[in-house]
């Protein structure tokens, strides 16, 4: 089964591959610089309803803004 | 010519660890030439040679969206450096390798790889082949544990090697799906025949035009001309037709592709770990509500720390500048010298180097938070409050600093990545009540409100943040306007500090405080002395100040204040404590204060005091960081600030009798 979401809708414990960012050029960049780019691993440690979910992508941990997770594009895992 | 050898590397990857091991105390800080991003050098010696080192700003990409990226890529495009040295964390192989990536496609024959916290590696299951991954990348890696100082002296030999040609790399360099490879052919063979193939690897500038990059745009439509550049982007939007995607995307997932495909040749991970002591911590510290609890214990320890140990050193410093001035008086026989000297520059330049101890311990306090890695926390726990306001959590620690003084909170603006987040946290930064006003505020508070004393100075404090909060909101929205920068920070790895890079660091930033505020403090003291000099000594109405006190005496009855007020202001723009000890110099005694002004007057001199005018050395830094336009601006929108709150308070107060 294929389910694309958008990355702030999943739960701690979930997990996901990027398959697209539909951000602005300078947002998206920031993402890919930082690892987060289609074809990736993302795994979610926290997230609270409002404010900051905690992810993790390569063994690396990141705090990501909501606004900017909703336009990260994953395939659940 | 010294060689240069230039390090780079993302952020967090121990690159001015290995800085501060390579260079030793031989370093210096400055700023690029019209760019305010720092700029740290230092000298290695190594077997009688002597090199520059040049620490590039830490950066994830060389796609340039920032000051820092632009400044990185431009000194590694221009062939500024004999020797590139990348730091690569191996805890982060494949996002350090992005950047890697990214600096060998600019077809560098010099580069080294700084394999840095292998030891960190090893204990989470990462197994490197350092020999295998050299022959796979065809670079040059020499392993470390920089923290612990092993490998440097390994780096210093490659270093030697390859700065005097006896070392070269033959790097590889990532391939892409053969559609984006034909693509990157094809802009290449428009490219060839033009002069940037002389300075240029075309492949490079082929890849960075793909993911259009504005500069190299800019560079390319001058060779080519419109036309040839709007055929190339034609062809460039078929293709993310196909992918369904933009190209720089493309680009990188393949770039990430390719990278993955080569780690599986020199990367084991043998198992995978559960939850760290690491993650339970975040758990806690990034939480919305025991998070913020964390936090405000974290700083309530700094303010202590600094403050306990801080307040008796600042006052004994302040003590040894006026017994020096005492002792030096009698010494000097021309009166105008000895009053400039003495009174002006000792008495107006120690008082400000007096706060030296406190600008050094809050940076030590701050350094040691970086280092073991809190202040990403704490960014990410203010993010949801900072925001309304229009400012980045990461704003939150120059605000913080900004308690301690202004100045070192000015120049700690530079941690913010989004250069208007950090103009506007620059700007409202002065608003921040800072010690020499808590001075001001607690001699006020403590002589007309013995009993509500705390409650004076919470209201003046809590009003001081609100207009700064506000403020911060109106200028994000209405003058600096701007995409709102996108939220993704970095939580590194908690970490046990290293005492050496930390008390260096605070060296080098409060060894800059003095520096910067040097100048303009001396000039300010000299100008003040003056006016309270001349023609005839002040104390007895005469003098410039006192007139210009005067002068403005109408306009600072509309706030209930007097002549002396003025002068007390205009002195404090030295040092805020000043306010008070003109009284003193007026009436030869600052207690006399008390029986001179009602408890009303006294509110509202400590709330203007604390919302005019920043001190000099704030002033100074904020042109230092921006320029002299965003400084006068600040001066005259406080000005205009206190006035307004001023006058409201002090017609509220008397329209209700107090």
């Amino acid at each position: 089964m294929l389910m694309i979401v958008p990355l702030n809708t999943l739960r701690p414990g979930e997990g996901g591959i990027v398959v697209n960012i539909v951000a602005g050029s300078y947002a998206r960049q920031r993402l890919v610089s930082m690892g987060l780019t289609p074809g990736t691993t993302v795994q979610i440690i926290e997230s609270h309803s409002m404010g900051p979910m905690i992810i993790s992508v390569g063994g690396v941990k990141f705090a990501i803004g909501n606004g900017l997770a909703a336009k990260v594009m994953v395939r659940k895992l | 010519m010294m060689k240069v050898i230039a390090l780079t590397g993302n952020p967090n990857v121990g690159k001015t660890t290995i800085f501060n091991a390579l260079t030793g105390m031989r370093q210096h800080v400055g700023n690029w030439p019209g760019v305010t991003v720092e700029k740290k050098e230092g000298i290695l010696e190594y077997r009688g040679q002597k090199f520059l080192v040049v620490d590039l700003p830490g950066t994830y990409s060389l796609t340039a969206h920032s000051v820092d990226e632009l400044v990185a890529r431009d000194f590694l495009l221009k062939g500024s450096a004999d020797v590139v040295v990348n730091v690569v964390d191996a805890t982060a192989l494949m996002r350090n390798l992005f950047l890697t990536m990214e600096i060998l496609e600019m077809s560098l024959d010099n580069v080294i790889i700084a394999l840095n916290k292998t030891d960190l590696a090893e204990k989470r299951g990462i197994e490197i082949n350092v020999k295998r991954m050299e022959e796979v990348l065809g670079v040059p890696i020499v392993p470390l544990n920089a923290k612990e100082g092993i490998g440097i002296e390994e780096l210093k030999e490659r270093i030697y090697q390859m700065a005097n040609g006896k070392l070269k790399a033959h790097p590889v360099i990532p391939t892409y799906d053969p559609e984006v490879e034909r693509e990157i052919e094809h802009i290449t063979a428009a490219l060839r025949n033009t002069p940037l193939a002389e300075k240029y690897s075309l492949r490079w500038l082929a890849i960075k035009l793909l993911q259009r990059d504005d500069g190299v745009i800019k560079l390319i439509l001058r060779h080519l001309g419109k036309e040839k550049l709007d055929e190339i982007m034609t062809h460039i939007e078929e293709v993310e037709e196909r992918y369904k995607r933009a190209m720089d995307l493309i680009i990188a997932s393949q770039k990430y592709e390719f990278i993955d495909g080569l780690m599986h040749r020199f990367v084991r991970y043998s198992h995978e770990q559960g939850e760290t002591f690491s993650d339970q911590l975040d758990r806690i510290l990034t939480h919305p509500v025991y998070g913020l609890l964390a936090l405000f214990g974290v700083f309530y320890l700094v303010f202590k720390f600094v403050f306990t140990f801080g307040m008796p050193l600042q006052e004994l410093l302040d003590g040894a500048f006026s017994n020096f001035g005492e002792w030096l008086a009698p010494q000097i026989a021309s009166e105008i010298l000895r009053g400039l000297v003495v009174d002006g520059i000792i008495a107006g330049v120690g008082s400000v180097l007096s706060f030296f101890p406190l600008v050094f311990l809050l940076f030590l306090a701050m350094s040691l938070l970086e280092d073991v890695g809190y202040m990403a926390r704490a960014a990410v726990v203010m993010e949801r409050i900072m925001r309304k306001f229009g400012l980045p959590g990461k704003s939150f620690i120059p605000m913080v600093l900004a308690f301690g003084c202004n100045v070192p909170a000015v120049m700690a603006t530079r941690t913010l990545d989004d250069e208007r987040d950090r103009l506007v946290t620059m700007l409202v930064n002065p608003l921040i009540p800072c010690s020499a006003r808590l001075s001001v505020i607690s001699f006020l508070a403590g002589a007309f409100f013995i009993e509500r004393r705390a409650l004076v100075a919470v209201s003046i404090y809590a009003t001081a943040i609100l207009l700064a909060l506000l403020t911060a909101w109106v200028i994000s929205r209405f003058i600096i306007k701007g995409e709102e920068s996108p939220f993704i920070i970095e939580l590194p790895e908690y970490l046990v500090p290293s005492w050496k890079t930390i008390l260096l660091h605070s060296w080098e930033r409060s060894k800059e405080f003095v520096k910067k505020a040097g100048t303009i403090i001396l000039l300010g003291s000299i100008a003040i002395w003056y006016l309270s000099s001349y023609p005839v000594e002040i104390g007895t109405g005469q003098s410039y100040a006192e007139r210009l006190g005067t002068f403005f005496e109408p306009y600072m009855k509309f706030m209930g204040l007097d002549w002396k007020a003025a002068v007390g202001l205009l002195f404090g723009i030295i040092a805020k404590e000043n306010v008070i000890s003109t009284y003193g110099i007026i009436y030869g005694n600052e207690e006399v204060i008390a029986s001179v002004m009602t408890p009303l007057q006294a509110y509202v001199l400590a709330l203007v005091t604390t919302l005019y005018v920043p001190c000099i050395a704030t002033i100074g830094a904020i042109r230092a960081e921006s320029n002299w336009k965003w400084a006068a601006f600040t001066v005259f929108y406080m000005i205009a600030l206190a006035s307004i709150v001023g006058i409201i308070v002090w017609q509220i107060g008397t329209a209700l009798g107090l």
